[in-house]
């Protein structure tokens, strides 16, 4: 089986396992709020520039404060190993053993010893190595993998560990959690007082003392690290910060971000060996080794783009808010640092190719970055993965010549739109596309698809456009965005009403082509920056005050990346600056120029809607007030959803690649919809309209979808009423 | 620190500490200090406690009634695998997150509040500091170097790894209590 059919495999397994999504969805749902109340009167903002600022410095100096450290750490009496490799590590702690006689040892919870494969290497050279921390001993006890970060047997029902249990202890345990975690009491606590060594992991190393700080709740590192009169500390490097100060905004956001909790019940910090009782009853100083373990990260530190990673706290905050992580589970990753960071980190501890595969697993909703203590831009860095993995392995046949051939050629890549309405026409049933050929089967499960429009936006514009009577007749731009011109053209329609009825003129430089955001998500970079390059071209000869668009992704694109992917050359960066500048999303730019974000001279409406943030909107250009001040300010009732701001599933050809990972999230959206017994859904994205229409479409249900755009134009007066 | 800043600070630790499941009190000196554990003494049946070893501990100790009470100060090791109640005082406390702070170094610091299932931790009222930054600094400040061990302690040890269940009590103690002392020696808070 390929690693691709492989993924595919693990992903249906992940979904068809009713547990794992039980409990992730339950602590997924709960975590937004538990983490707000924990950062309440706590600038999140201020704090993560200072944490940024701080693993920045630190990473960008690593190798010296990596020196520092030893040094602080050697002059308080402990001994510092620089481990390069996996390997290193492991054979250091091995001989380490054999040469104190230690035959039993106990780990507290450490990412770092997993990368290394420590236990089973331990375990391979006749030593008994256990995992102290309740959910890994579970999962060590029943040979599995951690599913999550910080949880690591989150995937496991009260049952299935009641039986694992009861195996170890050799009689029948019920399912009782209190029960259950008195047993793990009582047996790791033999283990504990026998143990010979204890192992830990770090979260936080601090080169001015040569301090490792820990952060616990269970306090089975502060049993780890009293108790064995060895205590081994594998630290991986990115923990380094230069100051003692630095450790307090890290301990303020990582148990905030990772369990919404204000403070662990236990944080440790560790400045050299402290007295331990040895078997002969004797109390002396015990004997600290840490491991600064280097395994990829100074390579990663080395790469202009990947060194952001370095600023991770590790604190799982990007699984928790990921709608893909939400249903699939670590599993799927297949590797032990999981999730979008993961997928990074990965590719780096354990080799680009086994990242290449995961990647793909990514949405692109952009969640993850809002909510990344470490003021991380994990999306950018996973597209940054999908590039070099295209440059690496080359784009597959179809794909290859879709963006390469098709999409820069606008005339081409536009007959074929049309030769494909003409092929759609046996499948079609009223305004949407309900049975196509087996082979682009997975595009209509769960979802029905719009039909390809009769007549595209362009050739309506260059028909029938009037300008406006009044006004100033500001001209702006409007840039349609593929979704706009060939499938909704109605949206464009709609923009171009409010705009005329606001005095301005719109025009459409017919030479605009796509975006170019499915080359750059599908990690083409060539091929995005030529599209890129025309639409500039094609806007600058329009000479227009304003460019607007009715989709976020689109000028997400234009506004932000734009720049970035024609960063090589001066004249086009500038001439991108310049451009993007001028771009704003349609609803903001009318909120914007309008009274107060109320645009005068509408019918009022009386419906009872709900509004959906789309990810590129609220997370991408931070949208979100002024659609719900325009539509109410047009006396319309807004009943806010559960979770407005969770995506709806689209991510463009996502929902073809994974169309199941895309439904599932999409009936999470449609039940929240619902339950507000709204009359009609508001949104302002073109692709979460195609999405979440096609779903409700798909199981028969008659509640109106509609774009700001066109919810406005409705109720210009002599449009008839919403 | 005026009365009224730490009667402010106190309420704001309480709050914070009973959030996450410890119990606080407030007494006015020693002697009311050692009916307390008297109180929890009995209450919980304890017959083994060990102790590190202070002032404070040990006048709020020879108040209480030991009658029924075994009371090891040596040898901890030995004796923390059966003691039911560990007793240590803490160096400060943080009001904005109810964590107790305890330069941890000495061994018999680690053993009275990790292994037992209770520990009680006794605190000079004066100590309230209000935020973690403010603890940090106050460490720094009286000692020469940074202690090799330091521990933060916030409420009982707990766990959520079997289906995101909060449980409390599993490697460290089950119950967390904490008293503070407004006169220890009997002098007065400023």
């Amino acid at each position: 089986m390929s690693e691709k059919e492989g993924l595919k495999n693990n992903v249906r397994e992940a979904l068809a396992n009713e547990n794992l999504r039980g409990a992730l969805g339950r602590f997924g749902d709960a975590y937004i709020g538990a983490r707000e109340n924990a950062y309440a009167g706590k600038d999140f903002q201020e704090l993560r520039g200072q944490i940024a600022a701080i693993k920045g410095a630190a990473a960008q100096n690593m190798e010296e404060l990596a020196r520092r450290f030893a040094e602080s750490a050697r002059s308080r009496g402990a001994k510092v190993y620089r481990a390069r490799t996996a390997q290193e590590a492991r054979d250091y702690i091995k001989k380490l053993a054999e040469e104190k006689g230690v035959r039993k040892i106990v780990k507290s919870k450490s990412m770092a010893s997993e990368e290394i494969h420590l236990n089973e290497y331990l375990n391979q050279h006749g030593m008994e190595s256990v995992e102290t921390d309740l959910g890994e001993w579970i999962l060590q006890l029943s040979g599995q993998k951690p599913s999550h970060m910080v949880m690591p047997a989150i995937h496991m029902t009260r049952g299935e560990v009641a039986d694992v249990f009861s195996e170890e202890v050799k009689r029948q345990l019920s399912s009782d959690i209190p029960e259950l975690v008195r047993v793990a009491r009582e047996q790791l606590r033999k283990k504990f007082l026998a143990a010979e060594m204890g192992i830990s992991g770090a979260n936080i190393a601090v080169a001015e003392t040569g301090t490792i700080v820990i952060v616990t709740n269970e306090g089975n590192a502060r049993l780890t690290t009293t108790l064995p009169p060895v205590h081994v500390a594998v630290v991986g490097m990115e923990k380094l910060v230069e100051k003692f100060a630095d450790v307090k905004p890290i301990l303020e956001a990582l148990p905030r971000s990772a369990t919404g909790q204000k403070i662990t019940s236990y944080v440790t910090m560790i400045t050299g060996p402290t007295p331990a009782a040895y078997p002969d009853g004797s109390v002396r100083d015990k004997e600290l080794h840490i491991i600064l373990l280097d395994n990829g990260r100074t390579s990663m530190q080395s790469d202009p783009v990947f060194k952001e990673a370095l600023q991770c706290i590790r604190c799982a905050s990007c699984l928790n808010v990921c709608p893909v992580f939400q249903l699939v589970g670590g599993h799927v990753y297949g590797h032990i640092y999981t999730g979008g960071i993961g997928t990074v980190l990965t590719a780096f501890f354990n080799g680009f190719q086994k990242a290449s595969d995961i990647q793909n697993l990514c949405l692109g909703c952009e969640r993850c970055k809002r909510y990344c203590p470490g003021n991380i831009d994990i999306p950018r860095l996973i597209r940054e993965l999908r590039r070099r993995v295209v440059e690496n392995n080359g784009l597959p046949g179809m794909p290859k010549f879709v963006l390469e051939k098709v999409l820069p050629n606008r005339k081409l890549f536009h007959n074929l739109i049309k030769t494909a309405r003409a092929a759609q026409k046996p499948f079609q049933k009223g305004a949407m596309v309900r049975h196509l050929p087996m082979f682009l089967a997975g595009l209509t499960e769960g979802r029905s698809l719009p039909a390809i429009a009769e007549k595209p936006f362009r050739d309506i514009v260059l028909t029938g456009h009037r300008p406006p009577a009044t006004g100033d007749q500001t001209k702006v731009g409007f840039f349609a965005g593929c979704l706009t011109d060939f499938v909704y053209p109605q949206l464009g329609e709609a923009v171009h009403k409010v705009l005329r009825h606001m005095g301005m003129r719109m025009t459409f430089p017919v030479e605009q082509t796509c975006c170019g955001v499915p080359a750059i998500y599908m990690g083409s970079r060539k091929a995005a920056a030529e599209l890129a390059r025309r639409n500039i071209a094609a806007f600058e000869r329009d000479g227009v005050e304003h460019i607007i668009t009715a989709c976020p992704t689109c000028a997400h694109a234009l506004k932000h990346q734009y720049v970035e992917l024609l960063d090589t050359d001066p004249g086009w960066r500038k001439r991108a600056e310049y451009f993007a500048a001028k771009v704003t999303h349609f609803t903001a730019f009318v909120a914007e120029k309008s009274d107060n974000g109320e645009l005068p001279g509408l019918q009022r409406g009386n419906m009872r809607i709900t509004y959906h943030d789309s990810c590129h909107m609220k997370g991408c250009l931070g949208i979100t007030e002024e659609p719900r001040a325009l539509l109410s300010a047009a006396g319309l009732q807004l009943a806010e959803m559960e979770g407005s701001d969770r995506c709806c599933g689209f991510g463009g050809s996502y929902s073809i690649k994974f169309p199941e990972i895309s439904r599932r999230i999409l009936d999470k959206k449609l039940a929240a919809i619902e339950a507000t017994g709204a009359q009609m859904l508001a949104l302002d994205c073109p692709g979460c309209l195609l999405q979440l229409s096609g779903g409700l479409d798909s199981r028969g249900k008659a509640l109106p979808v509609k774009h700001t755009a066109e919810i406005l134009a409705q109720q210009i007066a002599g449009s008839g009423k919403s | 620190m005026g009365k009224k800043d730490i009667d402010r600070l106190y309420n704001v630790f309480k709050e914070q500490a009973e959030a996450v499941s410890a119990r606080v009190y407030r007494v006015k000196d020693p002697r009311d200090a050692g009916r307390r554990l008297t109180q929890i003494f009995q209450e919980l049946n304890v017959s083994n406690v060990i102790t590190a070893q202070s002032d404070l501990l040990r006048e709020c100790l020879g108040a209480a009634d030991t009658g029924k009470v075994t009371v090891y100060a040596e040898n901890l090791r030995e004796h923390s695998e059966d003691a039911h109640l560990g007793l240590s005082e803490a160096d400060l406390a943080i009001a904005e997150t109810g964590t107790l702070v305890q330069d941890s170094t000495a061994l018999e610091q680690r053993l009275v509040s990790t292994l037992p299932p209770v520990h009680v931790a006794l605190v000079r009222t004066g100590r309230l500091v209000e935020h973690f930054v403010d603890a940090l600094e106050q460490l720094n400040h009286e000692r020469a170097e940074l202690p090799g061990y330091i521990a933060f302690i916030s409420g009982p040890s707990r766990t959520a790894d079997i289906e995101r269940v909060l449980t409390i009590g599993v490697h460290g103690p089950e119950q967390l209590h904490i008293i503070f002392v407004d006169r220890p020696g009997g002098e007065q808070v400023e």
